[in-house]
């Protein structure tokens, strides 16, 4: 069990990642994915990955979210290197310090919202009553307190995106994951959820790290890198600031923000 | 967790019923062709189960009730004289031919049974008492065999082995597991019918004292009697039972046929639990992704696979107690004892448990990566 942390101060770095190689390998073909990154998340950012498609961005993400190891380099969540961690250990930094919010959402079906909620806490251990309790004020948080007893499959998108919200607060981690939150929504629910997403991280004071393609919600970022090629090819910071020009196309994509 | 397997089991109902079906028809299957196998067989041991004897005395190498040997008579006063020995009365096995109505003949198994006990005579009488036999001419008839014999009736008169014999009682379900049907009637009249002397006998049908033990008063008969073979009647219905099972195709070709449906049934169980796993992959994957260790994502699989063996298994020995009820006759009695049940519950059990192993194999392979690529 990892011990909780208190609420990571502004400029406490909550992720870092250093030198890191990624490479798929599909019988003799190699391809390199992650090609030396280097990256810094601080406390209370909201940080967005963004890039082409098979720019690596999602496999950066899984590899901070420990549910994918890299090939060479060193990567440290709240000063603990993960190299060092067993799959038990593993799976506890996921569930303690980490929130996921997934893409498809990925919800358990057979449960309500108000149960999906408490699924981080019942695999800590709490019993349900208990994460009943807890989970009941961030449905309500997410404004879908009426809801509490309806299931996935009776929920719209947007409900569902904000339920796995919800759920990857649960647990109270201290970095949210978000892999293309809004991929799945249409353009006024994905800026509600982003909105939702962004506002519960800034008073929660939580890290973020959202994989997007979305350029149109990367005003809701404090940083933005692009990535290309497996290489982080440009930084802007903060929003509105003059970005480090390492890539003319990024340039151009970022540049239409 | 459980709470978790069981809410995720009974939100996909189209699935859960299809898995339930499963189990319920491999439990009935199993239940129902164990229970018509173990009904024709006990048939075999029908005059031993019920022949209020402790222990039965005959030839040597006696293998089937049926079947018997003759042996002298004047051997019953060596088993009467040994310690634990209550009652030793004759009995007499063999086969004659009884007159139709129509003109022809049925070949029937006539027991003769001591007059003064009535050790080892009919039961289940639905007409008559057991010492009508002790009436001029009385024989018993089993009212199923009311097509093999044209339609007996009491107080008909028929000849077997070319004697008179007066029916005076029926009895309901004594049918053997040969197709001759069993008259009954006393020792003396029997030996008539057979055209035997009455000097000699198929069995001696032993009743014990109280507290005296069945294998050393066979010991003991078999020390005092070297010319015979004694055993208890449970082991003695085994014996018979035996016979026909290892000696005819009958145990391997109704033990292939119950091995078939537990496979098919097993195959059902098992590609639907498989079929529901692999449709959660994802949902699987996801817990594992927010932290779920794998006996956590195991457990939940192995709730879900107890709760199908044990309510699958339940309604399924509900509906089997329904078929017997309605289609179980002395024909084709449906025999189900305890032991079927429990082990037919228990296969179902593993077959369960075992379908949750082999999807639990492609979980543990379940690259949590997979939520973030779908």
């Amino acid at each position: 069990m990892i011990a909780p942390s208190p609420q990571p101060p502004t400029e406490r770095v909550i992720v870092r990642v250093e030198g890191v190689h990624k490479a798929f390998r599909q019988g003799t073909t190699v391809t390199p994915v992650l090609n030396d990154v280097e990256l810094i998340v601080r406390g209370g950012d909201c940080v967005f990955l963004a890039g082409p498609s098979g720019s690596g961005k999602t496999t950066l993400l899984s590899i901070i979210g420990c549910i994918c190891s890299a090939d060479r380099g060193r990567i440290s969540i709240l000063d603990v290197d993960i190299a060092t961690l067993g799959f038990p250990e593993l799976a506890a930094l996921r569930r303690d310090r980490i929130g996921f919010v997934f893409q498809r959402f990925h919800l358990v079906r057979g449960l309500t919202a108000l149960e999906n909620v408490c699924v981080p806490l019942i695999l800590r251990g709490d019993e349900w009553p208990a994460a009943r309790r807890r989970a009941l004020p961030l449905l309500e948080a997410v404004g879908l307190e009426n809801k509490a007893k309806t299931h996935p499959r009776n929920m719209s998108a947007g409900q569902c995106q904000r339920v796995a919200i919800a759920r990857a607060l649960a647990a109270d981690p201290d970095l949210i994951l978000a892999d293309e939150p809004t991929a799945s929504l249409d353009a006024t629910n994905g800026q509600e959820v982003m909105e939702l997403l962004r506002r519960l991280i800034t008073e929660r004071g939580k890290t973020a790290i959202v994989v997007t393609h979305d350029q149109r919600i990367f005003h809701y970022a404090d940083k933005v890198y692009w990535l290309e090629n497996g290489r982080i090819v440009q930084t802007r910071e903060p929003v509105g600031a003059e970005m480090s020009n390492k890539g003319s196309r990024a340039n151009h994509e970022i540049g239409n923000v | 967790m459980w709470s978790i397997a069981f809410k995720t089991l009974i939100a996909d109902r189209g699935k859960l019923l299809t898995a339930l079906i499963g189990v319920v028809f491999s439990t009935v299957l199993m239940n129902v062709q164990g229970g018509f196998f173990v009904g024709l067989i006990r048939r075999a041991s029908l005059l031993v189960d019920h022949g209020q004897a402790d222990i039965w005395v005959g030839h040597q190498k006696m293998h089937n009730v049926d079947l018997p040997r003759d042996i002298p008579r004047r051997w019953i006063h060596r088993l009467r004289s040994i310690s634990g020995v209550k009652r030793a009365e004759p009995y007499l096995l063999g086969v004659a031919d009884m007159t139709l109505p129509s003109g022809g003949f049925e070949g029937v198994v006539v027991v003769g049974v001591d007059q003064e006990s009535l050790l080892g005579s009919a039961w289940n009488l639905r007409a008559g008492r057991p010492d009508s036999i002790l009436a001029s001419e009385g024989v018993v008839v089993d009212q199923c065999e009311y097509d093999k014999l044209e339609q007996p009736k009491l107080g008909e008169i028929r000849e077997i082995g070319g004697r008179r014999a007066r029916i005076v009682a029926m009895s309901n379900g004594i049918m053997g597991f040969l197709v001759f049907p069993y008259i009954f009637t006393t020792y003396e009249r029997a030996a008539g019918y057979l055209k035997k002397s009455p000097e000699s006998v198929s069995y001696f049908l032993v009743q014990l004292e109280p507290g005296a033990d069945a294998g050393q008063v066979c010991d003991e008969i078999r020390r005092r009697v070297p010319e015979v073979d004694a055993f208890p009647k449970d082991e003695y219905s085994w014996i018979s039972v035996a016979y026909w099972m290892t000696r005819t195709g009958l145990g391997i070709s109704f033990g292939a046929a119950t091995l078939l449906g537990l496979i098919v049934g097993m195959v059902i169980v098992a590609q639907t639990l498989y079929a529901s796993v692999l449709d959660r992959m994802g949902e699987f994957a996801a817990l594992k992704a927010i932290g779920a260790r794998e006996q956590q994502v195991y457990s939940i699989l192995f709730a879900q696979a107890l709760s199908l063996a044990l309510v699958g298994s339940a309604v399924g020995l509900l509906v089997v107690m329904a078929i017997q009820a309605l289609y179980s006759t002395p024909r084709a009695p449906i025999m189900i004892p305890w032991w079927l049940s429990l082990g037919s519950c228990a296969l179902v059990l593993v077959i369960c448990l075992v379908s949750s192993v082999l999807p639990y194999q492609r979980i543990r392979r379940v690259d949590p990566l997979l939520v973030l690529q779908s």
